[in-house]
């Protein structure tokens, strides 16, 4: 029993161990932003590189925070991500329920179809949806972005979702529905909390895309009082001709930050209605 | 007959907004690219075009050339090494990550998500100068105080390759580990349980529980995936194919390719045409998979 | 049902498309205008107090826009999203003005404003005989070195002399002379010293073949001496940490390098041996664009607005504030712009610069000019070979435009 007990020890230490060097070696691009960021110099390489800047201030996040529009950018973000999260999730969740559940014609190919789009190299698409937003005068407009966003994340989270909903068990939802539950009180109050890691992966993923897209954002919307965190961070990017390197590196990791307090606090979500309940399928 | 019509009207209410959606900004940039390959739409005639029929398909058929078929190949062969990486490292982290008593795990899993939680552009960016640069980047850095020679990473076809290989990892596991993290959630305790009971090992419960019990549901994110990777284009272009900051690397995917040969002359309806060309050959290649995956069955 | 509505839907938007009519102007909007640009804040900040107190009549509003040429190509000739002018290189002049988006600038000023402009400037911002921006500055690349490695005396005024000096000292980590080597917009000045161009007037790539072959077959034996990759952060990091002696590089180069307290000297460009021609670089004039629209909607305000620009007082202002080299010669005379190392600098190099190429053609130059560099002189492939690639693909690239 003992040793036993001493060979689950030192292996969960191994494990640890092993967990802090993978992030450690994952981290390192990011820690060299780090570095850049509070360096002094404005310069992204150097021949003496260190983790440690030599020449350590804290001036370019105090820039970023302060001088730049960061916090409207912030706003701009969050408003952005929170509708088109909702709305992704408001249009996906039936559409996938009605696709993993009933049988109607068109069902099988319109399925097909979804699978097939990704094949779209998307690259010229802006022209299009440029086109189709241009008349109904969504360019420049916050709700023309929220339907881009949604549109080009549709595809992922209706499926994904689906793909989830198909592994639960039917027998639950009968259940209820002969208690006399609607369709909509069986998802709400059945379906989803059994699919919570599949909303919340669907919810993240969107929201990451959001918060990273920026092509769309800086073509369309014009004046940096709209931009997102992501427009208004690549026009902070420095190139040959201007710009700061340190700004740039400080302004980066302030953005991603958000995203990762937010995934922290997910995770305790992300455990299935499943493992909790008694159901055996 | 009455009930079944009512039927089908009400699935169709249900994911009818969703569906919307997907046509307008999915599916109408196919139709409208489709429709502009057919015109004459370049700077000569950018706001008055005209239709001109299939020309631009003839001279598209010029860009296929061997050029094509190595870009072609190369992608292929990236497709299938960065699919069979994620997806083993992303399996073998989650199911480390899931071993019961690692208490901090909820704090790797953050740290791990850190690439993803940045724009692409950046990262690839913090890659290229920060890591692989000659006479500056960390890992030159490291090779000289290991005593070596500083190396070149991205200037010849197979070390790009993988450099880029690395750095598309590093950007894609995330996702994929969040994927399969939230698969694994949904895998009932008690089966492992009674499984332990019955003297099963790791890899008997692995092969017969865990796998199956995740396949269904990540096969969506992984598809979507492979797409991705096929038409992956900025980590190439940004590390070694980019204007004016060329690595000598011959390494490209078809995207890279087309763009370098097809998307710059500002020739829109060509480049359509060309983008029309790879969306069918993409689909043909998807379409005989499925129906092999359903022969299979 | 649902997929036949949805293209039925799609149909409809398209029609909409033409359908879709401009509006009238409402007079208080025709004196605001919207410039966008993607400069430097202390070159903005400098229009935008200049024009303040020249034209306060007006409502200017500078917006930095970050992908400018993309975002013009979809919005060129929507008034309803497109600025009224823009700032931008001249380079793009071709392809704008063969989309119809472009106003000529002419007919917008007086009789006589640009007598004085530099006629470089007015070159590369005429475009079929057409002039097509007002140019305010303009950039080339200088010679420039560290005077703590290389003494003024010591600068050479050949292309030779300078080979001879980064082989006497190169080597151990520091380098003579560092460039982006393998850049078109660098390069292009080895073609021009040789006789070369990389495109003429009428759209045919490298009218002079054996010049381009001898210049990289000449070029080479520079590139050996200096670092593989030279993008322009290594090059920069290695001259600002005084690791390279010398260097080619543009205006934009000199802040960071006085921050770094390097004794910046300029000199002009070596003279290629074989040819007796200096190294010519290119030159990118900067000015100000106006759209069509705006010139037909606003062109009271647009006029205003050109003919505060056109006078010399702006380019002080520019060249005071950020090192910026007037377009307009009248600006020289000021006596802080006369004692401006750089500026003048950059005013004795214009008189060998070759304006950019602004026809729609040179716009995959770059990317072919840029490969064939790649090739020889980071991948060590063959220069015939190579160069005969590139004309291929230049000749099918510059096909498939139109």
């Amino acid at each position: 029993m003992m040793k036993k007990r001493i060979r689950e020890g030192i292996g969960l230490t191994a494990l640890n161990i092993f967990f802090i060097v993978l992030c450690f070696v994952t981290l390192i691009p990011i820690l060299y932003a780090v570095s850049v960021s509070l360096n002094g110099q404005n310069s992204l390489l150097s021949s003496d590189f260190s983790f440690i800047p030599h020449d350590f201030t804290l001036r370019n996040y105090k820039e970023v925070l302060f001088g730049e529009n960061i916090l409207t950018w912030f706003q701009n973000t969050v408003f952005l991500a929170v509708v088109t999260v909702f709305l992704s999730l408001l249009f996906a969740v039936p559409a996938a329920y009605c696709f993993s559940r009933r049988r109607f014609p068109g069902r099988k190919m319109i399925l097909k179809c979804l699978v097939l789009l990704n094949s779209f190299p998307a690259i010229l698409s802006m022209f299009a949806i440029y086109r189709l937003l241009r008349p109904m005068g969504l360019i420049n407009h916050r709700v023309g972005l929220i339907l881009v966003y949604t549109g080009t994340m549709a595809v992922f989270s209706l499926w994904n979702t689906k793909g989830y909903f198909d592994t639960i068990p039917t027998e639950i939802e009968e259940a209820a529905r002969m208690d006399g539950a609607s369709d909509i009180q069986v998802v709400w109050k059945i379906v989803l909390p059994l699919a919570k890691p599949s909303i919340i992966t669907t919810a993240l993923q969107v929201l990451i895309y959001v918060w990273n897209e920026y092509i769309y954002a800086t073509t369309f919307m014009t004046g940096e009082s709209k931009y997102t965190l992501a427009a208004g961070l690549n026009s902070l990017q420095a190139t040959e001709m201007t710009g700061s390197w340190p700004v740039f590196a400080a302004a980066s990791i302030t953005v991603s930050i958000p995203v990762l307090i937010i995934f922290f606090l997910c995770q305790k979500y992300m455990t299935s209605g499943l493992t909790a309940g008694g159901v055996k399928g | 007959m009455k009930n079944r019509r009512k039927d089908t009207l009400i699935s169709y209410a249900w994911s009818g907004p969703s569906l919307i959606l997907i046509a307008l900004m999915v599916v109408f940039p196919i139709l409208y690219t489709a429709y502009i390959s057919l015109t004459n739409m370049n700077v000569y005639h950018w706001f008055d075009f005209t239709i001109i029929g299939l020309d631009n398909y003839f001279r598209a058929l010029f860009v296929f050339d061997s050029g094509f078929l190595s870009a072609l190949l190369a992608t292929t062969l990236w497709t299938v090494v960065n699919m069979i990486f994620q997806l083993v490292i992303a399996f073998t982290l989650v199911s480390l990550l899931n071993v019961r008593k690692v208490k901090l795990r909820r704090l790797y899993k953050t740290l791990l998500m850190f690439p993803w939680a940045m724009p692409g552009y950046v990262s690839i960016l913090l890659w290229k100068t920060g890591m692989f640069n000659t006479q500056f980047g960390l890992l030159n850095q490291w090779m000289e105080k290991l005593g070596h020679e500083a190396v070149r990473w991205l200037s010849s076809d197979v070390s790009a390759f993988l450099c880029c290989t690395v750095v598309n990892l590093w950007l894609a596991l995330p996702f994929m580990i969040m994927i399969m993290d939230g698969a694994m959630q949904s895998i009932d305790r008690s089966y492992f349980e009674s499984a332990v009971l019955d003297g099963a090992t790791w890899l008997e419960r692995t092969r017969y529980i865990t796998i199956p019990a995740i396949t269904p549901i990540i096969a969506p994110a992984v598809i979507i995936t492979v797409f991705t990777t096929f038409k992956q284009f900025d980590v190439v272009y940004l590390l070694t194919q980019q204007a004016g900051a060329k690595t000598g690397s011959g390494f490209h995917t078809i995207l890279t390719y087309a763009y370098e040969n097809a998307f710059i002359t500002n020739n829109y309806g060509y480049s359509s045409a060309i983008s029309m060309i790879i969306f069918i050959l993409l689909l043909v290649f998807s379409a005989r998979y499925q129906m092999r995956e359903e022969g299979d069955r | 049902m649902k997929r036949l509505l949805s293209a039925f839907l799609c149909v409809c938007l398209l029609l909409c498309l033409t359908a879709c009519g401009e509006k009238a102007l409402d007079p208080a909007e025709a004196s605001k205008l919207v410039i966008w640009h993607d400069k430097e804040d202390a070159v903005v900040a400098a229009l935008e107090d200049y024009l303040a107190a020249a034209v306060p009549e007006l409502q200017i509003a500078f917006e930095k826009k970050t992908s400018l040429t993309d975002s013009l190509k979809l919005v060129g000739n929507d008034p309803s999203a497109a600025p009224d002018l823009f700032i931008f290189a001249h380079d793009k002049i071709g392809v704008f003005a063969e989309m119809g988006i472009l106003a000529p600038i002419e007919p917008l000023l007086e009789e006589g404003a640009l007598v004085n402009f530099l006629p470089m400037t007015l070159d590369a911002a005429t475009y079929k005989d057409t002039l097509y921006q007002l140019p305010l500055y303009f950039e080339t690349l200088l010679f420039m070195y560290n005077r703590r490695y290389m003494q003024d005396e010591e600068v050479p005024a050949t292309t030779d002399a300078l080979l001879t000096y980064m082989e006497n000292n190169t080597g151990r980590g520091r380098f003579g002379f560092v460039e982006q080597h393998s850049t078109a917009y660098y390069s292009a000045a080895w073609i021009h010293g040789f006789g070369g161009s990389i495109i003429d007037d009428s759209g045919v790539p490298f009218p002079d073949s054996q010049a381009v072959r001898d210049a990289l077959n000449y070029h080479a034996r520079f590139v050996a001496l200096m670092p593989g990759e030279t993008e322009y952060n290594t090059v920069n990091t290695l001259f600002l940490e005084g690791k390279a002696d010398a260097t080619i590089g543009g205006p934009w180069m000199v802040p960071s390098a006085r921050a770094a307290q390097i004794d910046l000297g300029f000199a002009p460009m070596p003279a290629v041996d074989a040819t007796g021609k200096a190294l010519a670089p290119y030159s990118g004039v900067q000015g100000i664009h106006v759209l069509k629209f705006a010139a037909e909607a606003k062109t009271d305000a647009v006029r205003k607005l050109l003919s505060a620009l056109t006078d010399s007082a702006i380019g002080i202002e520019l060249a005071l504030a950020s090192g910026c080299a007037p377009a307009n010669a009248l600006s020289y005379e000021d006596e802080r712009v006369a004692n401006d190392e750089l500026v003048q600098s950059m005013r004795t190099t214009a008189e060998i610069a070759v304006p950019m190429p602004n026809i729609p053609e040179m716009d995959v130059m770059w990317t072919v000019v840029g490969n064939l560099l790649t090739d020889v002189n980071l991948s060590g492939k063959d220069i015939d070979e190579s160069f005969t690639a590139a004309l291929a693909q230049a000749n099918q690239l510059i096909g498939a435009m139109k």
